[in-house]
């Protein structure tokens, strides 16, 4: 049942690259506003709508970046290309609803479904660890950010200078977070499996 | 800066605060010590009046939080971005360079600090030739620490629990 359940789940995953990322639906703006503006909705339904917010937020300085890159692109008219624009838009759409659309999917993937998959015991616990790290990831970036909010030795007077350095920490903070929460909880993880392990046999 | 008396509703926290007296933050070496049993909200006084109320008044200002494991991976982060060698710093060392380079703050809020660090004069040691007021949340009663603080005029805010109807907790803030 499992496999079936993750089997449709991986499957989605890719109609929906195939569709709107790589494929044929990829240079159709209007089409991928739409796809933004329900993977937001379903995001919402599923989470809430501050969770969409703040997901939005996340995604905001790489799209800006993309953005500015595009605009370049555009005025230097690159490899002599006249869709710079056009193209920017599409992708200044298409990295959120991408993200969010995959965030949500990854959700529907439990810890009992890890364990019920027919793999090795450490593959087990190296995908509960993912799961587990990234799952406290999301949950602890507002926390992160509030925190960068109350620093004053971050203060800069221009605003766009101290955004981009915002989320520089941000990323860094988040970074860090990941890599100790995954080292940890992998360790504690074979530490409860090798004494159980050694306790039944 | 101050905090008027009357009342304060925090309703995503499900509080009610009722603040007695008026808080004035205006004189130089103040300590105030803001004391309540769990969950009376006292840190969320702390996160969503006082330092509101500072952002307001533009007064920058220093706030560990009781989460100070959380709050060190966006200190690490935020001093190496800035150029600063903290690869192999432990968290002492972290809480000093961040506190050495925000001289512009006047006002320092310590949440539950004694928590980690049972004697913590060190903060002090620090930060006093520049802040004006601690504000400090503590479950301890007169303690040394507030004796190694001395030459700061210190009051205790005493967060009391009026009434709880299972779902909102009214409480009364009151200086003593």
């Amino acid at each position: 049942m499992v496999i079936v359940k993750l089997g449709i789940i991986f499957l989605l995953a890719i109609s929906f690259f195939w569709l709107f990322v790589f494929g044929p639906f990829y240079d159709q703006l209007a089409v991928q506003l739409i796809v933004l503006l329900a993977v937001m909705g379903w995001n919402t339904i599923r989470f809430s709508f501050r969770e969409t917010i703040s997901l939005l937020k996340f995604c905001l300085p790489f799209v800006f970046t993309l953005f500015i890159f595009g605009l370049i692109f555009h005025f230097t008219r690159l490899l002599g290309r006249e869709d710079w624009l056009q193209d920017t838009f599409i992708k200044c759409s298409v990295f959120p609803s991408s993200l969010i659309f995959l965030k949500i999917l990854l959700t529907y993937i439990t810890y009992l479904d890890i364990l019920n998959l027919p793999i090795s015991m450490k593959k087990r616990v190296d995908l509960i660890t993912m799961k587990s790290a990234f799952q406290k990831g999301g949950k602890i970036l507002r926390r992160f950010s509030w925190y960068l909010n109350t620093y004053s030795y971050l203060k800069y007077d221009n605003r766009l200078k101290y955004a981009l350095m915002k989320y520089a920490c941000l990323i860094i903070a988040l970074y860090l977070y990941l890599y100790e929460e995954i080292e940890n909880s992998n360790r504690l993880l074979k530490n409860r499996y090798q004494h159980f392990y050694e306790v039944n046999k | 800066m101050e905090i008027k008396p009357g009342r304060y509703t925090l309703e995503d926290r499900n509080l009610n605060f009722e603040v007695i007296n008026e808080f004035q933050f205006r004189n130089r070496n103040e300590c105030f010590y803001l004391r309540g049993g769990n969950g009376f909200g006292k840190t969320s006084f702390l996160e969503k009046i006082i330092i509101p109320a500072l952002k307001t008044n533009n007064i920058d200002y220093l706030y560990i939080g009781q989460d100070i494991r959380t709050q060190l991976y966006t200190l690490r982060a935020l001093l190496s971005i800035l150029g600063h060698k903290v690869f192999n710093a432990d968290e002492f060392d972290i809480l000093k360079l961040w506190i050495k380079h925000s001289q512009s703050a006047k006002f320092f809020i310590l949440d539950e600090f004694d928590k980690y660090y049972s004697d913590y004069g060190f903060i002090f040691d620090w930060s006093n030739k520049f802040i004006e007021t601690y504000i400090i949340v503590t479950h301890l009663g007169y303690n040394q620490m507030e004796a190694s603080i001395a030459n700061y005029q210190s009051s205790n805010v005493r967060f009391e629990q009026i009434n709880f109807d299972g779902r909102v907790k009214n409480i009364r803030i009151k200086k003593e």
